[in-house]
């Protein structure tokens, strides 16, 4: 599992924001350092405490750096001459609180540092699309939609096993339980897609917070799940299971 | 003789005068930077000058590269803004150029500046005009370079880098911001000196004034 570092001017915000990703995952969760303040009670940002959270949580599979802004970065950047482990760091442009939601969830599945980076880049597209200020988003995880389907959701599902489920919880396909499917598929071999059959939103990948966010899902919509793969009829009999139930919601 | 050279001793002198520049310019570094900025240059600069001198008295360095790394890193961690990275960088370049000597030449304190500024320029990622403390230290370098070439001694050399900071510092008045936390105001942050090419101008002024 990648590690995650959260770079902060405020501690109180750098802390927030994780408690806020924590709270979407109630298994396992990545290692999380938080690099934030001047020390002394100051706002601002300390590169040799940036480098100190690197080498903290660095793992063989990564680290990935989510920073505020302004000398967040500067110092993050300045980090990376200081630190003493040598695994692969990336610094994130993602936005900082959905970033960092995003990377919580889609590291604890067991994603790779390239996901998780992506995932957390692409934060931002579920309140883009919900509040209209740009088209539905094309699947952000595209290596997934491999028959050539797009974001045009006229597409029916492609060939294999599909399943028609209708979201039956009162707020809808929202970020928890969307982080519940991320977390639940994360034991399979198989690779599923969903669609939002009322908006004709996705095909996006099942395993992607961000793809479902995208759909927009409401109480009652029918999303089309097509699933592939070694265990592709476990993985659908699962989410099926997670659908019906309202993701232990209702 | 043209030329001449920078002792460790003066080297050190450069920085307790900075240090003394930000004290007592704290309130006014600190104004500028609430006209376009977040208001904490003047005691940000002010804290890490302070940290560097309790730092450099208590382990004393004989070396020009071990005491701008412990300069540098100072700043890094105790001034929290942008400027602890960028000031950092530069002196921890400075040092590394300067390398494990006592005094420096004419063409070693060129030298270092040189590195100290490409370090600036690296980390900040800031062009000519964007309204920051590259505005102020580049025209200061280069007026060194240019004063050296033409044989001037360090003495006459860092005076003239001082006077192109300060040239460089006002120029940046009318500029709109393009980088740092002002750029995020456009056309408002016009009109104002910028806080960083404020501090730069100080510290070329430190150096011509402890070297004099």
């Amino acid at each position: 599992m990648i590690g995650v570092v959260v770079v902060s001017h405020s501690p109180a915000l750098a802390h927030a924001a994780v408690d806020l990703a924590l709270q979407m995952v109630p298994g396992e969760k990545p290692a999380i350092a938080i690099a934030a303040g001047a020390g002394e009670g100051l706002i601002g940002t300390d590169a040799t405490a940036v480098s100190a959270a690197i080498d903290e949580v660095a793992s063989p599979d990564g680290v990935l750096v989510i920073m505020d802004l302004g000398s967040a970065v500067m110092s993050a950047e300045m980090a990376l001459d200081f630190r003493s482990s040598e695994a692969e760091v990336r610094l994130s442009s993602a936005p900082f609180v959905e970033g960092i939601l995003a990377a919580v969830v889609t590291a604890a599945g067991g994603a790779s540092l390239d996901d998780v980076d992506r995932e957390a880049r692409g934060a931002l597209e579920p309140k883009i699309s919900m509040l209209g200020d740009a088209p539905a988003p094309e699947a952000p995880v595209p290596e997934v939609t491999t028959s050539g389907a797009t974001a045009s959701g006229a597409e029916t599902a492609p060939a294999g096993l599909s399943a028609e489920l209708t979201i039956v919880n009162p707020d809808g396909l929202h970020a928890r339980p969307a982080a519940t499917l991320v977390s639940t598929l994360a034991g399979f071999d198989a690779k599923l897609t969903v669609v939002n059959t009322r908006s004709g939103t996705g095909p996006v990948a099942a395993n992607s917070l961000i793809g479902l966010l995208s759909l927009g899902a409401k109480s009652g919509d029918v999303l089309t799940v097509a699933a592939s793969g070694a265990q592709a009829a476990e993985a659908l009999a699962r989410v099926t299971e997670l659908v019906t139930e309202g993701f232990g919601e209702v | 003789m043209a030329g001449g050279t920078v002792t460790i001793d003066q080297l050190v002198r450069w920085l307790s005068r900075f240090d003394a520049l930000m004290a007592e310019n704290r309130s006014y570094l600190t104004e500028l930077d609430s006209a376009i900025g977040d208001a904490d240059h003047g005691s940000n600069m002010a804290r890490g000058m302070t940290a560097v001198m309790e730092k450099i008295g208590a382990t004393p360095s004989t070396a020009v590269d071990e005491l701008f790394k412990q300069v540098g890193m100072t700043l890094v961690t105790s001034v929290g803004g942008a400027s602890g990275p960028l000031y950092g960088t530069f002196f921890l370049r400075f040092g590394s150029t300067a390398g494990p000597v006592a005094e420096l030449d004419a063409g070693a304190l060129a030298a270092s500046l040189r590195a100290g500024l490409g370090g600036i320029l690296a980390r900040g990622k800031a062009e000519l005009g964007d309204k920051t403390m590259f505005d102020a230290m580049s025209p200061a370098v280069d007026a060194l370079d240019a004063e050296i070439a033409a044989g001037a001694d360090i003495a006459t050399a860092t005076a003239g880098a001082a006077a192109a900071a300060v040239a460089g510092r006002d120029a940046t008045e009318p500029l709109v911001a393009r980088k740092g936390r002002a750029s995020y105001l456009g056309d408002r942050s016009a009109g104002h000196l910028d806080p960083g090419a404020t501090s730069t101008a100080f510290l070329f002024q430190a150096l011509a004034e402890a070297v004099a």
